[in-house]
C-alpha cells in the first residue's frame, strides 16, 4: 500500500513536470494536454469513483501551484470529473483498446469545461467565451492521444503487488 | 477477463474534496500570502528537476528539424533577433521622443522609460494550461525580479510580472483577457485603454474621452486614427508603466452595423508567440540610497 502511493505521487510529480516543462513548446492549435486529468480518468477507471476523486484534488493541486488561475480550480475539475468516471467506469467495456482514447477524450470535456465554468464564476476574465470551446474540444483530442501513454503508466504505479485481485 | 478493485469507502468523498477546492479557489481569489508562499516554494524547489528535463527535451526537439548543428545557428539568430529588435525599438521610441506629450512630460519632471534600468532574462517556458497567456523567464525575485514589473523586448512591451519565486517568474503577455495598459496615440495624443480580447491574438483600443474617427482621403492626421499608427504607454504620474513604449499598432477600425462605436483593433508590435529573450523593469525606479 506504501509503495503504490509512493509510486502514485511520483506519478502526480513526473506528469507536472512534464506539462510545465515539455507541452508548453507542443501545443497544438493553442491547446496542451491536461497530464494529470487524464490520469485521474485512469485511475478512476481502475479504482472507482472515491479513489478517483482523491487522486483527482491531490493531483488537481499540484498542477495549480503552476498555473496563473486560482489554486483550487484544477483540484475540483479533476475531482468531479475523477468521480464521475468512477461512478460509471463500471458500464465500460473493459478489454477494449480504444477505452483508454474514449475515457481521455470524455474526461478532457468534462474537466475542461468545469474548469472554464468554475474559472468564469470564479472571476477570471476570459473563460467563458467561444474560443473556450474551442479550447476544451482540442485539448480533449490531445487528451485522448495521450490517454495511450498514460493509462500504461497509471497501471503500473497503481498496482499493488501485495494485495490480490479479486476476479469476476 | 480484465478486472478491477472496488472502492469501499463510503466517506462522502466527493462532498470534501469540493468543498476543500472551493475554499481554494474562493481564498486564492482575493489574493493570500500563505497560498502565494506555497506556489514560489513548490516552483523553486521544481525548478532543478524542470531544467533538467528541458536540456533533456531541447535537444530531442532540435534535432526533429534534422538541421546540422541546429544549436549553434539558434543561438545566432536569437541573438541577432535579439539586436534587431533592440534596435527597432529604438527607432520606435524616438518617434515617441519627438512627440508633444514627452516635452510636457519633461516639463511635468515625469519620470521616462530612459530612467529605468532592468535584468535581462531568458524565456524558459510557456503557459502550462489552456486558458493563460504567460510565459516564464529565468530570473526570480533573487536578481531583483518583483510582481508588478513591466516586461518588455526589443521592439516593444510585453507584458508584467504576475507571480515571481526566487528562481523564476511569471509574465502574463499584454494580450491576456483582461490585461490592460493606458496608452496614448502616436499621431494625436488621445489617451485610451488598450486590453487583451478572449481569444484574439489582437487587443481592442478603448477611448477614456474622445473618440476619433478613422482617417479619411483628406483628413488632418491629427484628428483620426491611421491604419498602422503606433501606440506607445501613456505618461501619468504613478503609472504600471514607464510612458513611451512601443506597444502596438492600429491594425483596424471598424463599425459593425447596429453598434455605436467603431472599434480600433491593435496588433501588439513584439511577436509574443515568439519571444526569447525579455528585459524586467525595475519601474517605478527607488529613489534615494
Amino acid at each position: 500500500m506504501v509503495i503504490r502511493r509512493v509510486r502514485l505521487a511520483l506519478l502526480i510529480v513526473t506528469l507536472v513536470v512534464l506539462q510545465t516543462t515539455v507541452f508548453p513548446q507542443l501545443r497544438v492549435f493553442g491547446a496542451i494536454p491536461d497530464l494529470c486529468l487524464v490520469a485521474t480518468v485512469a485511475v478512476a477507471f481502475e479504482e472507482g469513483p472515491q479513489t478517483g476523486a482523491i487522486f483527482g484534488f491531490v493531483s488537481g493541486l499540484a498542477v495549480d501551484l503552476f498555473l496563473a488561475s486560482p489554486l483550487g480550480l484544477s483540484a475540483l475539475a479533476n475531482s468531479v470529473t475523477g468521480y464521475a468516471v468512477g461512478v460509471f467506469q463500471s458500464g465500460f467495456v473493459r478489454e477494449s483498446r480504444t477505452m483508454p482514447m474514449v475515457l481521455g477524450f470524455i474526461g478532457g470535456l468534462v474537466g475542461g469545461t468545469i474548469f472554464a465554468i468554475v474559472g468564469g464564476i470564479a472571476g477570471q476574465s476570459g473563460y467563458l467565451s467561444l474560443t473556450s470551446v474551442r479550447v476544451i474540444f482540442v485539448a480533449a483530442i490531445y487528451d485522448a492521444i495521450v490517454a495511450l501513454a498514460v493509462f500504461p503508466f497509471v497501471h503500473w504505479a497503481n498496482h499493488d503487488s501485495d494485495m490480490g485481485y479479486s476476479r469476476r | 477477463m480484465a478486472v478491477y478493485r472496488r472502492d469501499a469507502r463510503r466517506r462522502p468523498v466527493l462532498l470534501i474534496v469540493v468543498l476543500l477546492s472551493l475554499v481554494l479557489v474562493t481564498v486564492d481569489s482575493r489574493g493570500n500570502g500563505l497560498i502565494d508562499s506555497f506556489r514560489r516554494v513548490a516552483r523553486d524547489t521544481l525548478q532543478p528537476v524542470q531544467s533538467v528535463v528541458d536540456s533533456v527535451f531541447s535537444p530531442l526537439r532540435d534535432a526533429s528539424d534534422g538541421i546540422t548543428g541546429y544549436g549553434a545557428v539558434k543561438d545566432e539568430n536569437a541573438l541577432l533577433k535579439r539586436r534587431l529588435a533592440e534596435l527597432e525599438g529604438r527607432l520606435l521610441r524616438e518617434r515617441a521622443v519627438g512627440s508633444e506629450v514627452n516635452e510636457l512630460g519633461k516639463l511635468l519632471d515625469l519620470p521616462t522609460i530612459q530612467d529605468a534600468t532592468g535584468v535581462a532574462a531568458r524565456v524558459i517556458g510557456g503557459a502550462p494550461g489552456n486558458f493563460e497567456r504567460t510565459v516564464v523567464i529565468n530570473k526570480g525575485t533573487s536578481k531583483g525580479v518583483d510582481v508588478g514589473q513591466p516586461v518588455v523586448a526589443g521592439n516593444g512591451l510585453v507584458g508584467k510580472v504576475t507571480e515571481a519565486s526566487s528562481t523564476q517568474a511569471t509574465v502574463t503577455l499584454l494580450d491576456s483577457p483582461g490585461f490592460g495598459v493606458g496608452v496614448r496615440l502616436e499621431n494625436t495624443n488621445e489617451r485610451g485603454i488598450a486590453e487583451g480580447r478572449t481569444g484574439e491574438r489582437e487587443m481592442r483600443l478603448n477611448f477614456l474621452s474622445k473618440l476619433l474617427p478613422a482617417c479619411g482621403k483628406d483628413s488632418s492626421p491629427d484628428t483620426c486614427i491611421s491604419d498602422g499608427e503606433l501606440v506607445f504607454t501613456s505618461a501619468v504620474a504613478n503609472a504600471a508603466f514607464p510612458p513611451d513604449i512601443p506597444v502596438a499598432k492600429v491594425t483596424g477600425i471598424q463599425k459593425k452595423t447596429g453598434e455605436l462605436e467603431s472599434t480600433v483593433s491593435l496588433r501588439p508590435l513584439v511577436n509574443l508567440n515568439d519571444i526569447t529573450y525579455v528585459k524586467v523593469l525595475r519601474w517605478p525606479e527607488l529613489t534615494g540610497g
